[in-house]
């Protein structure tokens, strides 16, 4: 991270175990009061007066000022975490303290003493240590199976292909809706949940690609959401809605196009029309021609215009009237396309010309002088479009193969302030990511030769179900060792110390009503005790469906009614990813402090640069 | 919930009741270190890299680079409570107090209520006016210490009490409805010295009752507060004394 500077011995300081339990501590404190349905919302503000709203764990962390080690390596993990999840910030905090508290407690109670130790402190760390590895190996190798088993069965699987069905949306079937209406809940409040979630299932049923997995155009989506979609501020969240075709977030350089033309040929060059010549510091020779006269810059120069006329010429002879370039163009281009009226857009993002390149099925330009009808694309139109206080380009695609399967359209999100609207973009972001996460799973165990036993868009209740099955499962499985394995009395421990870390979640979730965790505790028992001994068979032949389709009545629909929707694979990472962190937070011996400055930029993903610049000047 | 074996190699007792409660109060306490640590930061605070050499504790930094220890600096129920001067800090702090941190806490802002409700009891002198006696009260009122002081400025404030230019309102004891009438700063009245006269046997009446009340008290905090009400009268009479000069 940073070179050791100073010769000689650096202050050591060995970590106990107290320390790491403070640390999360801390962090937990900060998030668990944006937790569950009736967390509150951080607003933080700067003093240049920018202000971010956020529920979203992963950037109420990264917004804190923290300089202990331990606690920036816990955001990085938490950071790493929800990129890969986008959801599950904060249960990951609230896990990791639980577990360690735990660990912590039955550390202190029984150090391990296989070992001789300088000191108590380091017996504890040890003995720590050691539980979390044991805690981390049982989950690798079991969690998967129990929770195929224990808690999949009361869940079930939404279906890709009903996501158009908009009259599912008020039925008790759950739906694609109701999965992303109980998450933006938590992101963006119960107010405005119903309206993000619509748009975003319109969105993805506009983006459906046909005879393709949904976890492809999962993906697709995901990876060209910046291009999907602008953020507006300064208008109502109604405000939002969805435009056809693209909005590339330029302006027009030169004059707009006329709107009577139709259809409108377009051009992507990658490139310079004309070439930067003459830069700083570069020596350019004019060589002598045939006939012995001297080269002067004004021939070479009107050379060059007249060469940029030609390649307009040509253009116009392909009948293009508007480029897209990826560069800024020099005025003598820009001069020049205006006379041709052609209108040139600067600065395109790269991600906006691969999705127009996509679109429209042209190749961009790379050589100015070779220019095929390849290169042109066809457009519907081109033209201006006013979104809050910016002009962009707006272009719709004519028919092409692609657009037989695909509705192109791109999400216009407004939201009252600059904070709101943040917060409802970087909503819709996790929410693509939590859907691939769902659509695409990935067991906890990393064997490669392992099936996920997971189903595609496999859901369960939200509300602490997930925790309160699978601890259930846990404290049986536990029992169930000890009583066929005496020797081996590790293991059920292990098992009903998880039990009782998963226990902290939907005790923070009902934390201002005890007496509504009791009733979903009690709830959940008698409907596991009323099916275990009938549906063992049962859950086999469910587990190993081939299609993902709801075709029986489980047990899930029985919890279903009107409760909010949570994705099974997220959870059981967000469980696996803690219990990592845990035992990698646990390995740390000791911190070397060092004189130079340790903060970098490079993970502090926030649009709006929170880390101040008197971060830099530490010495 | 106990893991079994190992226990061949050391020989580990359940806890005593004595230990479970240490261990329970060592455990609340460093849920309070940790959610006020979690308010601080949430404030703009920074959580350094560094310990407290006195307890342990990770350090934050105020917007001033000024270090701030969560528990030495407000859950110091293990620090020394004589010492009155304590490091006043930056009036950044003061809006951030939690109420009640512990019993000590809880008692000395109950102190400063009381104290607070006790000067706008209604006392005015009868024949002043005969409406409500708070009216005037008003500038009779002294500033006191502000229950949002932290505690430690609050413990080491019992020693500033009221200044005594003008004739402080003498603590009255919980009976309001025999307070004896306080003459008003207002000068418009009866001759000022019988007045103050008035005043002084009041505040020695007051003083005899504080001092008896002492000697039979058997609490820490009803000693403190008698203690405190004796300074104030001795002030009292101190300036009453020089205004009759």
């Amino acid at each position: 991270m940073c070179a050791v500077q100073s010769v000689g011995m650096l202050p050591v300081e060995h970590l106990h175990l107290e320390h790491v339990l403070q640390t999360v501590c801390v962090l937990e404190s900060v998030v668990c009061r944006s937790f569950g349905p009736e967390g509150g919302q951080v607003l933080f503000t700067q003093d240049t007066g920018q202000a971010m709203l956020s529920r979203s764990g992963a950037r109420i962390l990264t917004a804190l000022r923290l300089e202990h080690p331990l606690a920036r390596m816990v955001v990085e993990c938490v950071l790493k975490h929800s990129t890969e999840t986008g959801d599950g910030s904060k249960t990951f905090i609230i896990l990791m303290a639980s577990l360690l508290r735990i660990i912590h407690t039955t550390a202190c109670r029984e150090p391990h003493v296989s070992r001789t130790h300088t000191s108590k402190a380091a017996a504890e760390t040890a003995s720590a240590r050691h539980l979390a590895d044991k805690m981390l190996a049982f989950a690798s190798e079991e969690l998967d199976d129990l929770i195929a088993a224990a808690v999949v069965p009361y869940g079930c699987c939404l279906s890709w292909e009903e996501l158009s069905a908009k009259s599912q949306a008020h039925s008790n079937n759950p739906c694609v809706q109701n999965l992303l209406a109980s998450f933006f809940q938590s992101r963006v409040g119960p107010t405005h949940c119903d309206l993000m979630s619509n748009l975003t299932c319109e969105l993805l049923t506009n983006w459906k690609f046909k005879n393709d997995s949904p976890s492809s155009s999962l993906h697709f989506i995901r990876d060209n959401l910046a291009a999907l979609h602008t953020p507006v501020s300064g208008f109502p969240i109604s405000f939002s809605r969805l435009v056809e075709g693209q909005v590339i977030h330029r302006d027009f350089a030169a004059p707009c196009p006329r709107a009577d033309l139709q259809p409108v040929k377009a051009v992507v060059l990658t490139g310079y029309l004309q070439p930067k010549l003459l830069r700083a510091g570069e020596v350019l020779e004019l060589g002598r021609g045939e006939q012995s006269e001297e080269r002067n810059i004004m021939d070479f120069s009107a050379w060059g215009e007249r060469s940029l006329e030609c390649v307009l010429a040509n253009l116009q002879s392909l009948g293009v009237s508007v480029l897209l370039s990826a560069v800024k163009q020099s005025a003598a281009v820009l001069a020049l396309a205006t006379q041709a009226e052609m209108s040139i857009v600067e600065c395109v993002s790269e991600d906006e010309l691969s999705l127009f390149q996509r679109l429209s099925g042209a190749t961009p330009v790379r050589d100015c002088r070779v220019i095929e009808p390849e290169h042109v694309a066809t457009l519907t139109f081109c033209r201006p479009i006013l979104l809050g206080a910016h002009r962009y380009v707006h272009v719709a695609f004519h028919d092409t193969e692609e657009k037989i399967t695909v509705k192109p359209c791109s999400l216009v999100l407004c939201g009252l302030g600059e904070g709101q609207t943040d917060q409802f973009a970087c909503a819709l972001k996790d929410a693509m990511r939590m859907l691939l996460s769902t659509w695409d799973p990935i067991g906890i165990t990393a064997a490669p030769f392992k099936q996920c036993v997971l189903e595609p868009g496999c859901v369960l209740p939200a509300g602490g179900t997930f925790e309160l099955l699978l601890n259930n499962a846990l404290l049986q499985h536990g029992s169930s060792c000890s009583i066929s394995d005496h020797t081996n009395k590790g293991v059920p421990a292990v098992s009903q110390l998880l039990a009782k870390a998963l226990l902290s979640v939907p005790r923070q979730i009902y934390y201002h009503s005890p007496r509504r965790l009791l009733q979903t505790q009690t709830r959940l028992l008698s409907l596991t005790k009323n099916h275990l001994s009938i549906a063992h068979n049962k859950i086999l032949t469910q587990s190993h469906r081939e299609d993902g389709t709801l075709t029986e009545p489980c047990r899930g629909e029985v919890l279903m009614s009107g409760s909010g929707l949570e994705s099974v694979s997220c959870k059981s990472q967000v469980l696996l990813a803690a219990l990592q962190c845990v035992s990698s937070l646990l390995r740390v011996d000791a911190v070397l402090r060092t004189h130079t400055a340790l903060h970098t930029q490079s993970h502090r993903r926030t649009n709006i640069s929170w880390a101040g610049t008197e971060d830099e000047a530490e010495d | 919930m106990a893991l079994n074996g190992d226990d061949k190699d050391f020989d580990w007792e359940p806890p005593t009741e004595a230990e479970m409660k240490v261990i329970q109060a060592r455990r609340d306490r460093q849920d309070k270190i940790s959610k006020l640590m979690g308010d601080y930061l949430l404030k703009g605070f920074r959580m350094l890299g560094e310990c407290c050499d006195v307890c342990g504790t990770i350090l934050l930094q105020d917007k001033q680079h000024k270090n701030y220890c969560v528990s030495c600096q407000e859950l110091d129920s293990d620090v020394d409570k004589d010492n009155p001067v304590l490091p006043f800090f930056s009036c950044f702090f003061f809006r951030v107090l939690p109420s009640a941190l512990n019993a000590q806490a809880a008692l000395s802002q109950v102190r400063e209520r009381q104290l607070a409700a006790q000067s706008t009891a209604p006392s005015q002198a009868p024949e002043l006016n005969g409406g409500p006696s708070s009216s005037s009260q008003a500038s009779v009122l002294v500033p006191l210490p502000r229950p949002e002081h932290c505690e430690g400025a609050a413990a080491g404030g019992r020693a500033l009490l009221p200044p005594p230019a003008i004739p402080s309102p003498a603590p009255l004891p919980p009976t309001p409805a025999l307070a004896p009438p306080r003459p008003p700063v207002v000068p418009q009245n009866p001759p000022l010295q019988s007045m103050l006269q008035e005043a002084e046997e009041a505040v020695l009446i007051k003083l005899r009752w504080a001092t008896n009340q002492l000697q039979s008290s058997a609490s820490l905090e009803s000693s403190i507060q008698l203690c405190s009400l004796i300074t104030s009268c001795a002030n009292s009479l101190r300036s009453l004394k020089e205004l009759s000069q």
